[in-house]
């Protein structure tokens, strides 16, 4: 299989991996018929994403793709996840090959689901705040 | 990363020297066609049936009964369709854990009306001489068994399903390209009447293989055209590869022996590492009854193409399991079949060594393997659930 430079390079060293305690929202996105499976956690101030941590089980390309997609949220406002697109993700590991196409979309998936996670969350802020500390 | 260290034998092997060198006069010099009359295609026949020879000898059968075809695959297809439609109907016996040219013929067949009894393996890969025998009905044509699987390695008991399937007078076909030349087939003792074998497991070239037919056993041509290899397989013959073919058999009849020990002994090396190394891995495969260079292991909570990414960016080539294709993970029909549960089967890795393979090399991977499985295990959800 070939994968581009920068895909090997974010499997080689993962960025912003592991879990994050209290995080203001929680994705997740499984692939049908594959066991691969991605899951966001978001810290988000003041409608941005402030951190962003994944966990991931799967092939080589899809803990990249998962790694590049921290990168891809971080900083960015939460609506904006809403609608991102599995081409977004495609791209910033530099294209897969068709038959990995799965990666960006259980990554784009799940990072969507973290999005709209942490926007209902935000329906009530202080009460989602307080929870968080019990 | 500089080191590089193959060790997926069991999808190929490297060609000999030896037997690069002894197929380089048949491209240029002796290039004619085996079946012309003139000089040209004398000495092509000769060097062929020098080759037809070697395969005879080491299988202890006689010339007339090895039929050279384009890979493992085409073998397989002769045999099971050629016995088959040489019937045109009836039942056959195999098992689920066959290499695909033999399960896919089987389902043709299926299509055609034939009726196929597909056996279950226990848990280390074997299938019961007694299912077998179970199976088999007035109507069954074939009883088709692989010798070992290439994914687990472990050894059917073909000496104990041979005879008795003679005894019945049916038709006895060994898939043994995974053994061929790696351990003894003594086809009179097994009761073998068809045996496909394969070039590149064994050192030899890509693209040429054999079929042994014991003499009198009814079938038919599955390629028609001319006359060659006695009517049962048409086409010009691949006359280099098939003189290559022939001297690495004749190099695998002095070096298999002390190989097999070797190798055996690397094998174990390499399971003590990585058990003593790696929480939760699983062996699979018979402990004993299996391939000496081939170990089949599964680490959990690992996907299996992410330790194959991980050590072949470390040099070190094995190959996966669990195969993705179009997008959804299967996890290997092997060891489903095996009854592996599906979270150990996706993380199933095969490492097959061979003929280069050394104590250095199993020492490298070893050293690589568990960090790396550590850290992908890190990475899952599954570590903290
Ligand atoms: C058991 C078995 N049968 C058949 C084949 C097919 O052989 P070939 O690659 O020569 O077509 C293989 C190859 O992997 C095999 O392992």
């Amino acid at each position: 299989m070939n994968y581009s430079q920068i895909l090997i390079d974010h499997f080689r060293r993962p960025r912003n991996a592991g879990m994050m305690r209290h995080p203001d929202g929680v994705g997740e996105e499984s692939f049908d018929g594959c066991g691969d499976l991605a899951r966001f956690y978001l810290r988000v101030v003041d409608g941005r994403v402030a951190e962003v941590r994944f966990q991931t089980y799967g092939c080589g390309p899809t803990i990249a793709a998962s790694s590049a997609g921290t990168e891809l949220a971080s900083g960015r406002p939460v609506t904006e996840l809403l609608t991102l697109g599995e081409a977004e993700i495609t791209e910033a590991v530099d294209g897969l090959p068709a038959e990995r196409a799965h990666a960006a979309q259980v990554v784009a998936g799940a990072l969507r689901a973290a999005a709209r996670d942490s926007l209902t969350r935000r329906g009530s802020p202080s009460q989602a705040k307080e929870s968080e500390h019990v | 990363m500089s080191r590089r260290v193959y060790l997926d034998h069991n999808a190929s092997t490297p060609v000999h020297p030896d037997v690069v060198a002894a197929m380089l006069p048949y491209f240029q010099e002796r290039f004619g066609n085996p079946s012309s009359v003139h000089t040209f295609g004398r000495e092509a026949r000769d060097g062929m049936e020098v080759a037809r020879g070697r395969m005879s000898d080491f299988l202890r059968v006689s010339k007339e009964e090895i039929v050279f075809t384009s890979g493992g695959t085409e073998s397989d297809n002769l045999a099971v369709k050629g016995v088959a439609l040489a019937r045109g109907g009836g039942h056959i016996v195999t098992s689920q854990i066959e290499h695909h040219a033999v399960l896919r013929a089987c389902q043709f067949l299926e299509g055609q009306g034939f009726e196929v009894t597909y056996l279950p393996v226990d848990g280390d890969g074997l299938v019961s001489p007694d299912d077998v025998r179970r199976a088999i009905r007035p109507d069954t044509i074939l009883v088709t068994i692989m010798h070992a699987n290439s994914e687990v390695g472990t050894i059917q008991p073909v000496e104990a399903i041979g005879p008795m399937v003679r005894e019945r007078g049916i038709p006895f076909h060994v898939d043994a390209v995974q053994t061929f030349g790696k351990v003894p087939v003594d086809l009179a003792r097994f009761g073998i009447d068809l045996l496909s074998f394969s070039s590149h497991k064994i050192y030899g070239p890509k693209g040429v293989a054999g079929l042994y037919i014991r003499k009198g056993t009814k079938m038919v041509a599955v390629q028609h055209g001319g006359e060659h290899e006695r009517r049962r397989r048409a086409g010009t013959e691949n006359v280099a590869g098939i003189v290559g073919f022939g001297r690495a058999v004749e190099i695998r009849g002095r070096e298999m022996e002390a190989e097999a020990a070797r190798l055996t002994g690397l094998r174990h090396r390499f399971w003590a590492g990585v058990s003593a190394s790696v929480p939760e891995v699983r062996l699979n495969g018979h402990p004993t009854r299996r391939l000496p260079g081939t170990l089949n292991m599964c680490f959990r909570h690992v996907e299996s193409e992410s330790v194959v990414l991980g050590l072949d960016l470390k040099g070190v080539a094995v190959s996966a399991g669990s195969a993705c294709t179009s997008g959804s993970v299967e996890p290997s029909y092997v060891l489903v079949a095996m009854g592996v549960p599906v979270d150990w089967a996706m993380g199933s890795v095969r490492a097959s060594l061979g003929r280069g393979t050394t104590e250095a090399d199993i020492d490298y991977v070893l050293e690589v393997l568990s960090p790396l499985v550590r850290r992908i295990r890190e990475l899952s959800p599954a570590s903290v659930a």
